[in-house]
């Protein structure tokens, strides 16, 4: 676009500016953007010199300034005037194309000054809109370099014209027209006016300067923003001599360098933010989108015509209406009253209550050991499905069909009769061998057929002679009432009677060891013993009772009540069968006695224990009190004395206590001999003044018992107190005294050289080898190898040189370890780690748990979060800007998703354009 | 009077769903549990060793090519997708979860050398030692295209020809420039023929070129006479060259900090710099034994990959003078060119045996999805063995690994080397005027000049 419009700017211009265009073209097609152009007037403006002629230079023009008229920037260009003149010796090179070359660019910036001849104010002010800060100084600059370099250019000219002739090929008027150009300019037209200055005006001091033309505007409105701008041009037209190139390409990075490192430096709080955070996350949620069915299905939009047809029936107001109702009443229609709800669950829960009762009762019978009761049980079962079948025909007729199949069954395995292993067995070796148990299991067996077969026989006909001799009730029950009833019950009673007699005579036999010999066992039997018999006599007499009202009767009678009664009976005798004696309770009270006896026995022994011990102690008071008696030849002390008694006399407890406060070598003879010598020095003075009154406490002691003697001796000593001829041992001695079993410093010294010898082992004797030289006695002879003894000395020699170099080697009291614990060193680091600046901080660092079983829940994710946080398969984008302020709270989240969030920012955006149409669309629709 | 008396309010303990976890309330007091610090220890060290154990870095190498790999690029708009370039100009498009290939770019003539793509991840840039510059339409690859057609070779958008051999190329981030390296540094449009602007500073061949993603208008290059130089794309011009004793062979401005960059130095180490500060490095990241080819950051910033003449390819902390991991085969050549996969959690490293390699950014890592409980197991035994890695045991295990013979022994006569050097510089200073002689910090002492 710059390029285009340059070229319209330049169109109107001569057409000696051919090559120049050509040039920029060139320069142009080079140049992406309007900044290098910048670059190039900055190249034009350089002509390579060397240092040391720029330095003669830049001194000729501070030494001339009288050429200087009135401002600076003539005086620099005037400098470039003279590098010019120097520069002709470098013209080899073309100067279109090293693009140092002014001369071009005057002509240009000529026309700028004269307006009036050429009535180009249009391009003027076009050129001036287009670029105005920037090309302002170019063309400032220039402007006076033509002014001064006119002259120069004259002469050149003709010369110049030719070589670009030849260079370019192009013919000689191209390049013609911008010197008819400045002749022109020159050669003055026009008469003499305001509006057509002269020569000198245009070059000396009568010019027009800025401050004229802009006179006339003063009150113009724009005139404050024109001088404003006027200003500004005028300050920044300073153009300094340039600088070789390599100094300026140098100044240049360097100003580079500095701008981006002032930029580059934004990211510091960032990069501290980040590096000082604990955590980094880069696991920023990516938006997938809609997860649900509900928010896609609102997000749908009709688009096509089919679509939009649906929508609009289904969004109709009466359809969506009647929908609402529709729902409310099927709502209605799903209630249920509490009250219902309620007794359902009461129901259910009884139901609930009574399945579980009727379970645990059934697990409650099965566990039941009991044969008899189970029997019962069956019997019970029996007669009640006996009962259903006279009632109800329809069980009845299951009952026959069961029976049926039992007894087809039986008939084709002949299970019952003799034909298995076992019982073939048993009849091969003949049941009279056999014990009573395998032979009653035979005749059962066989009864079992018997009786299936029979049932057989008795649905074919109905005789029922054959189980008149049974002694089985289940057959009576099955029976017909016979005449023998009568009888028969007599004979059970009789029997049930005898049978409790015998068992009332029968004395138990007696368990005479076990468990039931126990004490406490036998008194519980005994007690069940006596309940049995009573219950087993009141069962006589019953029998008895119902004996007589049998035979007063002879008639009616209840058998079940009799059999029920004598069962009652039977299990009460059953109960008195359990093993139970008095024996028992003989050898109980037996043991009882034996028992107290013993007690008694310990009690007496403990008595005589005590009176023993009281006994011994009275006779060691006796002694004691004997002791001094003994000892008054030699005159004893009475303290002395009386603390021997006190030692000796409360019992064994005391004495041991004291024994262990004084040491045994303390009870030794010599030691004691040593006190007596002391004592008898010390208290020599005391005289025999004493003797009478210390005898008497001691008699008191000999007569009293033991726990009044310590008064009593206590009264002496403070009846001993008083008296001045008595002088108290010096501290030191008391102490020495009273330390006199522990030998303290060698213990301590013992205990050293334990600790020396364990951390410093003494080095283990040499011996000969077992099997060495034992028979050819060459050893013996030799003694031991040489290497053995220098080993050993050797080993001698370091652990003496090992313990003179411990610390403790010469401190007397002291034991300093050094020994290593090899466990504890495991856990110490030698150094302070690298991070950690000191020692406590370390260890505060690892004082306190992480882990899960340490810590409540909510903080053991944060205590035990890595650094990076990231999710596999997500792409992490370098980090973008934003503006952080260093002082916030840090949020760990918050940086990384930026770019997420703003993302998501659009996409809500979106979202809101969406919903807006969608509700326009709605709206539309209800309309 | 106070009574205190234990009451539990039955919501606290109710769960609100069958699935929810029994909550479970434990007295915390430390005098309870005295062992504590014990048992972190001990799991520690057991996760020390489970990592060593678990430590199975190798996933697979991409065999296809048919000469040394020169250089790689990654899609940053594509996990999946890995450019390669080899010596014999050949470019092909890997697949990296089913590690084939997925297309081939014929047309270089000499030797790829340079290789990279636009940020969408449509365009793939490419230049070598044929004095061409070509750009290819990435094809989208579906899975299907990349089973079924084995020679899915692609022809090249625009082939620009320029005067002098290529070294090394890459692209700006976000932008529409690239730059190329060779005689002078040059910046390319997409569609221009012609490079927009060349700098030029020194007479030296440039070697590799590398943009700042965070800062898209930086880029720094190093060049053949051991200099690394900076420019900036906005001030048209070079900003500052820093020359170094030896020769930088590649350079990577960390994503995370673009201030920071790290220098792969032909003296076997690294060098990270302040691109404000260039007098000193900000750290020397020492392991190698033979030249550093290349250098790639990880996309968090927090650590980068070495690959190295010595056959090894490492893994630096950021800010840690050691490497943290050593990955090698017996198989892998020289590496020439290695790359940090965009999630992070992959490296791929191109050797000189024509293979591309593929591993774990963290070896013992459990690869695939994890449950919640996994992931939280994980996490507390990296952090009881973050927190007890000081300890003897610990690090002993931790920093073991098993090294190849030839690597082991030139580390050892380096370390002795290094030691001889500073037991001489000692001693000559023990025996000269105190203050004559001054010992450069090692951050300092490779560096020669900062040129303005």
């Amino acid at each position: 676009m710059a390029e285009t419009k340059r070229k319209a700017r330049d169109e109107p211009k001569h057409m000696a500016k051919k090559s120049k265009k050509q040039q920029k073209k060139h320069s142009d097609s080079k140049t992406p953007a309007k900044k290098d152009k910048k670059s190039d007037a900055r190249k034009r403006t350089g002509p390579r010199l060397p240092n040391s002629l720029r330095k003669v230079i830049e001194s000729l023009n501070h030494n001339s300034p009288s050429n200087s008229e009135d401002d600076e920037e003539i005086e620099s260009d005037e400098g470039e005037l003279y590098a010019e003149d120097l520069y002709e010796y470098q013209e080899g090179v073309p100067q279109e194309e090293s693009k140092k070359n002014r001369r071009f660019d005057p002509v240009e910036n000529f026309e700028y000054e004269l307006p009036q001849n050429f009535k180009d104010e249009n391009v003027l002010s076009d050129d001036e809109d287009e670029d105005e800060d920037d090309d302002d100084e170019d063309n400032g600059g220039s402007k006076t370099v033509d002014a001064n370099g006119d002259e120069i250019e004259e002469e050149d000219d003709g010369r110049h014209v030719r070589m670009l002739q030849g260079i370019t090929g192009m013919p000689s008027e191209a390049f013609e027209g911008k010197k008819k150009k400045n002749n022109v300019v020159i050669s003055e037209v026009y008469p003499e006016s305001e509006y057509n200055p002269s020569r000198e005006i245009l070059d000396g001091d009568g010019r027009i300067s800025m401050e004229d033309l802009l006179g006339p505007l003063q009150d113009k409105p724009g005139f404050g923003k024109l001088r404003k701008r006027m200003d500004q041009m005028k300050k920044s037209e300073v153009i300094e001599a340039p600088l070789p190139q390599a100094i300026r390409e140098k100044v240049e990075r360097g100003t580079a360098y500095k701008l981006s490192k002032t930029d580059i430096t934004k990211w510091e709080p960032i990069v501290k933010k980040n590096r000082e955070a604990p955590t980094i996350y880069f696991d920023e949620n990516t938006d997938l989108g809609f997860s649900t069915v509900g928010a896609i299905a609102s997000e749908f939009v009709p688009r096509t015509e089919f679509e939009k047809q649906m929508a609009s029936l289904v969004y109709d107001d009466n359809v969506m209406e009647a929908h609402q109702k529709d729902g409310s009443r099927l709502l209605e229609l799903n209630k249920v009253s509490v009250e219902d709800e309620k007794e359902r669950q009461n129901r259910i829960a009884k139901m609930r209550s009574l399945l579980f009762c009727h379970e645990m009762k059934a697990k409650h019978i099965k566990k039941i050991k009991s044969k008899t009761y189970h029997r019962l049980l069956k019997k019970n079962r029996l007669k009640t499905s006996d009962m259903e079948v006279e009632m109800d025909p329809e069980a009845a007729k299951e009952q026959a069909l069961k029976q049926e199949f039992k007894r087809a069954e039986e008939r084709m395995t002949l299970k019952h009769k003799n034909t298995s292993k076992w019982a073939t067995r048993i009849l091969r070796r003949g049941l009279q061998v056999q014990d009573e148990g395998t032979r009653a299991a035979i005749s059962e067996q066989l009864h079992q057929h018997a009786l299936l077969s029979r049932k057989m026989n008795s649905m074919k006909d109905n005789s029922s002679s054959s189980g008149s001799d049974d002694s089985s009730d289940d057959d009576n029950v099955h029976k017909n009432p016979a005449v023998s009833d009568q009888g028969r019950a007599s004979k059970l009673l009789e029997k049930a009677k005898e049978k409790t007699l015998k068992i009332l005579e029968l004395e138990d036999e007696v368990p005479k060891s076990g468990l039931l010999s126990l004490p406490f066992m036998e008194r519980g039997l005994k007690k069940r013993k006596e309940a049995a018999d009573e219950e087993a006599k009141l069962a006589l007499q019953e029998y008895e009772s119902s004996l007589k009202q049998m035979e007063d009767s002879s008639g009616v009678e209840n058998p079940k009540a009799s059999t029920s009664s004598g069962r009652r009976i039977f299990g009460a005798a059953a109960k008195t069968h359990a093993p139970e004696s008095r024996n028992m309770v003989k050898s109980d009270t037996f043991y009882a006695n034996s028992d107290s006896e013993d007690d008694m026995e310990a009690k007496e022994n403990t008595a005589d224990v005590g009176n023993n011990k009281s006994n011994d102690s009275q006779k060691d008071v006796h002694l004691d009190s004997v002791l001094p008696h003994e000892n008054t030849e030699i005159v004893q002390d009475s303290v002395f004395k009386s603390f021997d008694d006190i030692v000796r006399d409360p019992g064994p407890k005391t004495t041991y206590e004291v024994a262990i406060f004084a040491s045994d070598r303390w009870r030794k003879m010599e030691s004691r001999d040593k006190m007596d010598a002391k004592s008898k020095r010390s208290l020599k003075s005391v005289g025999p003044e004493h003797n009478q009154d210390s005898e008497e406490p001691v008699k008191e002691v000999g007569d009293h018992s033991d726990s009044e003697s310590e008064g009593q001796m206590v009264d002496g000593v403070l009846a001993l107190g008083p008296k001045p001829s008595y002088e108290l041992p010096s501290q030191a001695e008391l102490i020495r005294q009273a330390f006199a079993g522990d030998d303290v410093e060698e213990d301590f010294e013992n205990a050293k050289l334990e600790v020396l010898n364990k951390e410093n082992p003494e080095p283990e004797k040499p011996v000969l080898l077992p099997g060495w030289g034992q028979w050819t006695h060459v050893q013996k002879k030799k003694g031991l190898p040489s290497w053995m003894l220098n080993d050993h000395e050797n080993a001698q020699r370091k652990r003496e040189e090992a313990l003179k170099k411990r610390k403790d080697a010469r401190l007397k009291h002291v034991i300093i370890s050094e020994k290593l614990d090899v466990k504890a060193q495991k856990l110490l680091t030698k150094t302070l780690p690298y991070p950690f600046t000191s020692k406590e901080v370390f260890e505060q660092s690892i004082r306190m748990p992480i882990g899960p079983e340490f810590n409540p829940a909510m903080t053991v994710g944060a205590l035990n979060r890595p650094e990076v946080v990231k999710k596999p398969g997500v792409i992490i984008r370098p980090i973008e800007f934003k503006e952080v302020n260093p002082h916030e709270n840090t949020e760990g989240h918050k940086w990384s998703g930026q770019k997420q969030k703003m993302k998501k920012g659009k996409s809500n955006g979106t979202k809101m354009t969406k919903k807006t149409k969608m509700a326009g669309g709605k709206t539309m629709k209800v309309k | 009077m106070k009574v205190k008396v234990i009451s539990r309010s039955t919501d606290e303990f109710t769960r609100e769903r069958s699935k929810d976890l029994q909550r479970v309330f434990r007295n915390y007091d430390p005098n309870l549990r005295p062992q504590e610090k014990a048992v972190e220890y001990v799991r520690a060290l057991n996760a020390a060793k489970l990592d060593k154990i678990f430590a199975r870095p190798f996933i697979g190498a991409m065999d296809g090519h048919i000469d040394a790999i020169s250089c790689m690029a990654k899609n940053p708009n594509n996990l999946k997708g890995i450019f390669s370039g080899s010596m014999d100009g050949d470019i092909r498009l890997w697949d990296i979860a089913s590690r084939r290939t997925v297309s081939q770019f014929l047309g270089h003539q000499g030797a790829v050398r340079g290789l990279t793509a636009s940020t969408d991840g449509r365009v793939l840039v490419s230049c070598g030692t044929d004095c061409t510059v070509r750009l290819w339409n990435v094809p989208v690859a579906t899975l299907k295209e990349s089973y079924e057609s084995s020679d899915n070779s692609v022809k090249p958008l625009e082939v620009y020809v320029w005067k002098n051999a290529f070294w090394a190329v890459d692209h700006q981030w976000d932008g529409v420039y690239f730059a190329t390296a060779g005689a002078q540094v040059d910046i390319w449009n997409h569609n221009r023929s012609q490079p927009v602007r060349s700098f030029e500073w020194g007479t030296d061949t440039v070697i590799s070129v590398r943009f700042n993603p965070g800062e898209p208008n930086l880029l720094a290059t190093s060049a053949s006479d051991r200099s690394i130089t900076l420019y900036d794309l906005r001030m048209s011009s070079p900003t500052r060259k820093l020359i170094m004793q030896t020769k930088t062979n590649s350079i990577c401005w960390n994503p995370m900090e673009p201030m920071n960059f790290t220098a792969a130095n032909e003296d076997s180490n690294c060098y990270s710099y302040d691109a404000r500060k260039l007098d000193e490095a900000r750290m020397v990241h020492k392991d190698h034994v033979s030249a550093v080819m290349d250098i790639d950051y990880s996309p968090t910033g927090r650590e980068f990959v070495t690959g190295s003449y010595d056959r090894t390819v490492r893994i630096f902390q950021f800010n840690g003078g050691h490497s943290r991991e050593i990955y090698h085969t017996q198989r892998m050549q020289r590496v020439f060119c290695v790359k940090f996969s965009c999630d992070a959690s992959y490296i791929i490293s191109g050797s000189d045996d024509t293979n591309l390699r593929l591993w774990k950014a963290k070896a013992s890592e459990q690869m695939g999805v994890l449950l919640p409980r996994e992931r939280k197991k994980h996490d507390y035994h990296e952090a009881v063995k973050n927190r007890y890695k000081h300890l003897p045991e610990v690090k002993r295990i931790l920093r073991h690994r098993h090294l190849p013979l030839p690597i082991y022994k030139a580390a050892a006569l380096r370390r002795t080397m290094t030691e001889a050097a500073r037991k001489k510089e000692e001693r000559r200073k023990a025996h000269s005027a105190p203050g004559s002689i001054s010992t450069r910090p090692l951050r300092k002492r490779r560096i020669i000049t900062e040129v303005e």
